[in-house]
């Protein structure tokens, strides 16, 4: 059953009668009928994480909205830019009126002035989509003032990023959405604190995809979506698969399910019969790589089953490689990615970017030594921990698990002529 | 207490200010130098270079109870974070743990200096900041031996690119630390400068026209860690470690900046020092660590080839060149034979020890008239009486404050207080500007603080004339604004003499003055008036007995000799001629030539601020001192060597052996300068921020002010004496009769004065010579914008290009001073504008 | 040409200024419609933006410059974003850019000498199920091979050669 891409269950949900008739609205009426409080309780017990990445719990993030501030808002996150990531763009496609529905939960319980929907800009026709499913909404009451009668008042509004990954941090998003250079902030404040949300006034950041889920929560109950997936990953994820395999695309499954069967039964196996898996990228760009072995692809893809396997799940974008690849050329794809994205405020990802670039190309194009290699584990490591948003960790992340878990790829670029030139 | 709180660092307790910064508690209490690249104390922290990473720890808490979790010894546990963190981005809390000395640290700061080194050029051998540059002392300290970057990796870029006519740009070497953007933007208000692209790719750009172009432009240079940003006026000039630091103040207006003039020694000045580079000398409570452009820029008249070299006597239609010892016993013979019908004007920049020996040489011959020009502001009086408290710093204005600015246009006047009155207003002051027309501070009082959507300001204006009559009223005509003002913790009023005559600027600041002591706003640090006097001398010549009625006196009463002291009549007011020379001897002491001389029977070369030891009263009556830096400009004296000189032989005492001893005895005569002697003005003490230590992690090394912070003389509110509001009437406001307008006087920071002009770099941004006329007007007289005028006022007949604008008023012509050849009215004056025809081009 | 003035974008823009706490937000919605209508970020549009939101151009400049969906400088007609990020890459896209930049005599970044196409390798768009896929002025285009992809610039350049109907 799915609960997020719903248009691949029922035709034209993404029209607003279709929406009402199954079951649209349901949950945010139900809201509505709570005090704000009880909301936030019902979707803290749900065990609802962020799907944006950082799996943070989303009833707790909401209960850190300062209640006596006179000014809140939201902001939905639909940025998708991670390397591998497809999924908000096929619920906001095609299942629209959920994510709004959700936003508007989200709003309700923190009561905030104003919901911003951040969009990557190259989503500019779902921008234009989604601003008329608002105005379809205003016109029947859910958005605007005094919402369904019952004297809460919210505006949704899409704004238009314009190519930037680093739009997708939360912080760097509000400067963004404030006319600024998207570029992290210092925290704290936090976004949920005063002083560190959008125009300095508290603010809710979420997913898309972690806001399509509520309005399941609310309207089935807390204990509906904790029954799916596992102990700490409740619910289901869409899990986006691209690469060497048969059938790529969005599959939304349970927490609990494994690499094999997403891989495989969902999937369709290896791309080529003959070429059998060899990695994957199961984050994106920013996540560590990991080998396809039997153990790996028997782990359930919960965030604290990949934490067993090294790895993280992330936003699950799943980038999977077969035994053609050679995981320095991967290594170089991805850094190219963070020293294209790297804002440049922070020196180390700034600087170290750039050089892990230049080093990469080198030993791919055979003119480094095994010295360089050791060189940027070494740069890489030490960009790790020490920048104010996270991409200089994810940037330093291809470097360090391809050559730690792949040494012979790369072995095989610095071993002079003879290896080279077979 | 609850205003310290106690804090590890490296296993030694502090106790230090609540709310501080880690990086400035651990500098100040501990001499702990938490290495920094973007930080500065002076703004924000950003969090960028993350060179000040540290470990950092808190007493752990239990989460059910709140309580501080205790180790077996009953001491705290601290809880550390599992990342290092950025000391610049954290405010210091009771019970923080630090350490700054472990592995983990000394690796951190390698890292980043190895990282920031990977793009940099290192020519560090031919860097001007090559000696004080934080990037090279940081990576003598915690850098890493060599580099482990391929050096055809480096990135490179432009090395030298124009941000503006005054700073260049070397992009190879900037860190990116955004410094300067932010002080544009924090500090001055002027966001010219930004971020461009982004990662490896991010430079600073300016996109404004002109470009990079606010009177504060050089502080960045000052501020940036690296040699990224220099001055088109020095780059290149001399390596920082050739230079002598000599402290002095800006010689140009009433903030009285204290500067550090970098001195060398210099083949092309005959082996004499000269300045290579004025620099900000730390001093907290006059101009923090900001200049304005023009006293950095503005130095070149010092050593203009220009000067005025040997003294000069008239005989016949010519002045002759002559000597020292041929020239000092006539002189005293004139002055003896004039029988006491002497007089002295000194203009607004002349030292106290040279107003000092003028008025023993004046007095002592029997005359009583000290004239200081120019003769447009009143209001030192009043300064004297009500002016700001003792201890008054402007850079505590704040939260709860309030400023009102009437009658003058601070960016172009006193640049520094308009930056330091705008940053009050950034801390949540509330800052009115009043006058009859737009200037760039009421932009800021009318659009809000940085960042801040309430606008804490408020903007009046009024006809032209009326400024006195708008403060004296103000409760009348602006109930809520006066209500803010007097309600207000402290108050601080600036006033200026825009559109006013004499009388009624003198008026204004007596409004002003009443207005303070009826809300009680004097004699407290922090409250009083300000006025916005020409020169850097406005105070001490009132406390030494110079006053403009007594100029217009002479001017009116013409004496039989008169001395002029560093004053430009000729340049300054249009009637000049005429009443010079109705004098019978002119005797003309200055550093230039304004065509004065030619009136002149004697023509004296004096020093310039630069060449001599001497002080001025800043605004704030604060009396700073200055030291000889250059080498002498060929037989010039200092002014009061002169003057003790002419006296000598005058039967008036003997010359005094030092400016020192000047000081000495002004300081026994005079009550203001009471203990006032150069020692007691040399003091230093521990400022807070501290830079330009050896460390100089915030600049350049000539921060460091080792010339003295001066001496405050108390105003009579200060002196314990209740002040009574004084008993006025508003002077009729002059009226400009149908087909009249009343031509406005204002002055422009950068313009074709005699000591300006030799400062070649900024003429660019010198302006064509305008006249703000009110659209309505306009429309009137069939004038539209560029159109050519000719506005003729008293005596004046100017021709100039037409503004047209709605942001002045009604009747009212604003026209800059100093930017035409032929001088304007001094004060504001009823005449008439004509539109010209423009010439026919030439060819005939 | 202008922005300011040009009843085309009246509505717009109230619009944006309407939707924000604060001018300065609208700068990223602005801009779009400044290259609209230079079809590219000029310093007329920079100026533009910069008066109607009170900001110094300085500040519309370095928006601009920081994000890659605004051209600083004058494209073609038709603006071809091809991903070759890692997944995209994977099924063929690097190979498939070369191919295509090579048929359009271009470098990356370039524009061809018709003056019709400009393109530029972009990371990932969010399509890599996919791949190859590139957009074009900002509408996605998926599935790709050379074949398609000759039929659609012979249809794009068509479409060029169409008299502009208003
Ligand atoms: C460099 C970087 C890029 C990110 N990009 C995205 C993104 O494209 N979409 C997203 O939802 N979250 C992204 N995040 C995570 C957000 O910062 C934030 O954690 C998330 O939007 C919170 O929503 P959630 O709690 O619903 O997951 C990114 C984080 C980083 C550090
Ligand atoms: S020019 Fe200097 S002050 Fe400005 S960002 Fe670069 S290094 Fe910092
Ligand atoms: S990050 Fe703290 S000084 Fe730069």
């Amino acid at each position: 059953m799915h609960i997020l891409l719903r248009g691949r269950d029922i035709k034209n949900i993404d029209q607003l009668d279709v929406y009402e008739k199954h079951d649209g609205f349901v949950g945010l009426k139900a809201s509505l009928a709570m005090t704000p409080a009880e909301v936030i309780d019902q979707v803290k017990a749900s065990g609802l994480r962020g799907r944006g990445g950082a799996g943070f719990p989303t009833g707790v993030k909401w209960s850190f909205i300062p209640q006596h501030e006179p000014v809140k808002f939201v902001a939905v996150n639909a940025d998708e830019s991670e390397t591998g990531t497809f999924k908000d763009r096929e619920i906001m496609e095609a299942n629209p009126y959920q994510l709004i529905e959700g936003s508007l939960i989200c709003a309700y319980a923190i009561q905030a002035k104003a919901i911003y929907i951040y969009l990557r800009g190259e989503f500019w026709d779902i921008g234009d989509q989604l601003d008329e499913c608002i105005e379809r909404l205003r016109a029947k009451g859910y958005v605007g003032e005094n919402i369904l009668g019952s004297g809460y008042d919210c505006e949704i509004y899409t704004h238009l990023g314009a190519g930037a990954y680093i739009c997708g941090e939360e912080s760097a998003m509000l400067n963004s959405l404030e006319g600024y250079l998207g570029q992290p902030r210092v925290r704290p404040p936090f976004p949920a604190q005063k002083g560190g949300g959008l125009y300095k006034e508290a603010t809710v950041v979420n997913n898309v995809e972690t806001l399509t889920n509520v309005p399941f929560i609310m309207r089935e109950g807390a204990d509906a979506f904790k029954a799916i997936g596992t102990e700490q990953s409740a619910g289901n994820k869409i899990y986006c698969v691209s690469g060497h395999v048969k059938r790529p695309g969005n599959y939304e499954l349970p927490m609990s399910t494994t690499f094999r069967e997403l891989l495989y039964d969902h999937a369709g196996g290896p791309l080529h019969d003959d070429r059998p898996f060899k990695a994957m990228l199961p984050s994106g760009g920013s996540g560590p790589i990991v080998p396809l072995t039997d153990e790996v692809l028997d782990t359930r893809m919960s965030y604290e089953d990949c934490a067993d396997i090294d790895t993280i799940i992330g936003s699950a974008s799943i980038i999977v490689m077969d035994e053609t690849v050679d995981m320095t050329w991967v290594a170089s794809k991805v850094t190219k990615f963070f020293e294209h994205e790297s804002c440049g405020k922070c020196t180390p990802c700034r600087e170290g970017t750039y050089w892990l670039d230049k080093v990469i190309d080198r030993i791919l194009d055979g003119r480094g030594t095994p010295e360089d290699v050791k060189r940027i584990a070494d740069v890489a490591e030490n960009m790790q921990g020490t920048t104010l948003c996270a991409l200089g960790d994810f940037a330093a992340n291809p470097i360090i698990h391809t050559i730690r878990r792949f040494p012979d790829d790369f072995a095989q670029h610095v071993q002079g002529e003879a290896a080279a030139g077979d | 207490m609850s205003d310290t709180v106690t804090i590890n660092i490296d296993g030694n307790e502090y106790q230090v200010a609540a709310g501080s910064n880690l990086v400035d508690a651990a500098k100040w209490h501990a001499g702990n130098d938490i290495p920094v690249f973007c930080y500065h104390p002076k703004m924000e922290p950003v969090g960028m270079c993350r060179m000040c990473l540290v470990e950092l720890g808190t007493p752990a808490r239990d989460r059910a109870t709140g309580e501080v979790m205790r180790n077996e010894d009953g001491t705290p546990q601290i809880r550390y974070f599992p990342k290092l963190q950025t000391a610049c981005t954290t405010i210091v809390s009771d019970g923080m743990h630090i350490k700054t000395n472990t592995q983990e640290v000394i690796d951190a700061r390698n890292d980043v200096l190895e990282f920031l080194l990977t793009s940099h050029p290192l020519d560090c051998p031919i860097c001007d900041k090559g000696g004080e540059c934080p990037l090279q002392n940081l990576t003598m300290r915690h850098g890493p031996q060599a580099s482990r970057m391929y050096f055809d990796d480096k990135l490179h870029l432009k090395k030298h690119y124009p941000l503006g006519d005054l700073i260049f740009l070397d992009q190879e070497r900037c860190i990116q630390c955004a410094r300067c953007i932010r002080f544009q933007d924090e500090i001055v208000g002027d966001d010219v400068l930004a971020f461009h692209e982004r990662g490896r790719r991010l430079q600073i750009i300016t996109d404004s026209d002109p470009g990079f172009d606010s009177y504060f432009s050089g502080n960045t240079t000052d501020i940036c860690p690296v040699g990224a940003l220099t001055t088109a006026d020095f780059r290149f000039g001399a390596r920082p470690w050739e230079l002598t630091e000599v402290p002095s103040i800006s010689p140009w207006d009433a903030a009285g900046e204290n500067i550090s003039l970098s001195m060398r020694l210099d083949r092309d000045f005959g082996g004499k020092a000269l300045i290579k580079r004025v620099m900000p000398r730390q001093n907290e409570w006059v101009n923090e660590i900001w200049i304005s452009d023009k006293t950095r820029f503005g130095h070149h008249f010092t050593r203009s080839d220009e000067r005025l070299q040997k003294p000069q006597a008239r005989s016949g239609a010519h002045l002759q060149a002559s000597t020292w010892s041929e020239i000092l016993p006539k002189l005293a013979g004139v002055l003896q034979a004039a029988n006491g019908d002497i007089a002295a004007i000194a203009g607004s920049s002349v030292a106290n020890e040279d107003l000092w020996e003028l008025r023993q040489l004046v007095e002592g011959l029997g005359g009583s008239r000290l004239g200081s020009w120019m003769p447009t502001h009143g209001g030192a009086d009043q300064v004297a009486r009500a002016g700001v408290g003792l201890g008054t710093n402007l850079g505590e204005l704040g939260k709860g404050d309030a400023i009102l600015v009437i009658a003058c246009d601070l960016e172009e006047e006193v640049p520094l207080w308009r930056l330091r009155l705008k940053n009050a207003q950034d801390r949540g002051a509330y800052l009115v500007v009043a006058n009859a027309r737009h200037t760039r501070l009421e932009d800021f009082a009318t659009q809000g603080a940085r960042n801040d959507k309430v606008v804490a300001g408020d903007a009046i204006r009024y006809a032209s004339g009326d400024a006195a009559a708008v403060m004296h009223s103000l409760g009348d005509a602006h109930p809520d604004i006066a209500k803010r003002l007097r309600d207000a913790e402290n108050l601080v009023i600036v006033t200026g003499a825009e559109g006013l005559s004499l009388d009624e600027s003198g008026a204004l600041a007596k409004a002003a003055a009443n207005f303070l002591i009826e809300t009680n706003h004097v004699g407290r640090p922090n409250n009083g008036l300000l006025v916005a006097l020409p020169g850097a001398n406005g105070m001490g010549q009132h406390y030494l007995g110079f006053t403009p009625k007594a100029t217009l006196d002479i001017i009116a009463n013409p004496p039989k000799v008169l001395i002029v002291a560093q004053a430009e009549p000729l340049d300054d007011d249009p009637a000049a001629s005429s009443w010079l020379s109705q004098i019978e001897t002119v005797i003309y002491a200055n550093l230039f030539d304004d065509g004065s001389a030619a009136l002149a029977d004697f023509v004296l070369p004096i020093q310039s601020f630069a060449e001599r030891d001497g002080s001025f009263v800043n605004g704030e009556r604060r009396v700073q001192r200055f030291y000889t830096a250059q080498g002498p400009v060929g037989d010039a004296l200092p002014a009061w060597k002169l003057f003790g000189n002419i006296a000598q032989p005058a039967g008036l005492g003997r010359v005094k052996p030092s400016a020192a001893a000047v000081m000495l005895e002004i300081s026994q005569h005079v009550n203001a300068f009471d203990g006032m002697r150069y020692k007691a003005l040399g003091k230093v003490e521990r400022q807070f921020p501290d830079v330009g230590g050896r460390d100089q992690y915030y600049g350049g090394t000539a921060y460091n002010n080792t010339g003295g912070l001066g001496l405050q003389i108390p105003a009579t509110a200060d002196r314990g004496k209740k002040l009574n509001p004084l008993k006025m009437k508003t002077p009729e406001a002059m009226q400009a009769a149908e087909g009249e307008v009343l031509v406005m006087p204002i002055t422009r920071l950068y313009n074709r004065q005699r000591n300006f002009r030799p400062s070649l770099l900024i003429e660019p941004r010198i302006v064509e010579p305008f006249a703000i006329v009110n659209s309505e007007d306009a429309a009137n007289l069939g004038i539209i914008q560029g159109d050519l005028l000719e506005i003729s006022a008293g005596e004046s007949q100017v021709r100039l290009r037409a503004d047209v604008s709605d942001d002045i008023a009604v009747g009212a012509v604003a026209v800059p001073r100093h930017l035409t050849d032929a001088p304007i009215p001094m004060c504001a004056t009823v005449g008439a504008i004509n539109k010209r025809a423009e010439a026919v081009a030439s060819g005939d | 040409m202008a922005i300011i003035g040009n009843p085309k974008y009246q509505e717009r823009i109230q619009h944006h200024l309407a939707k924000y706490e604060t001018k300065r937000s609208a700068v990223m919605p602005l801009l779009y419609i400044a290259q609209e209508e230079y079809g590219w970020v000029n310093p007329e549009g920079i100026g533009e933006v910069a008066q109607i939101l009170d900001l110094d151009p300085t500040q519309v400049k370095s928006i601009a410059g920081f994000y890659t969906m605004y051209s600083e400088k004058p494209k073609g007609k038709f603006w071809l974003h091809v991903c070759t990020d890692l997944p995209c890459a994977l099924k063929g896209a690097d190979d498939f850019y070369a191919w295509l930049k090579d048929e359009l005599g271009v470098d990356d970044g370039g524009t061809s000498a018709d003056g019709l196409f400009t393109v530029e390798h972009v990371m990932c768009l969010a399509a890599c199920d996919k791949a190859p896929m590139l957009q074009c002025n900002f509408r996605y285009v998926e599935d790709l091979d050379q074949d398609k992809m000759r039929d659609l610039l012979a249809k794009w350049r068509e479409e060029a050669a169409q008299p502009v109907s208003g």
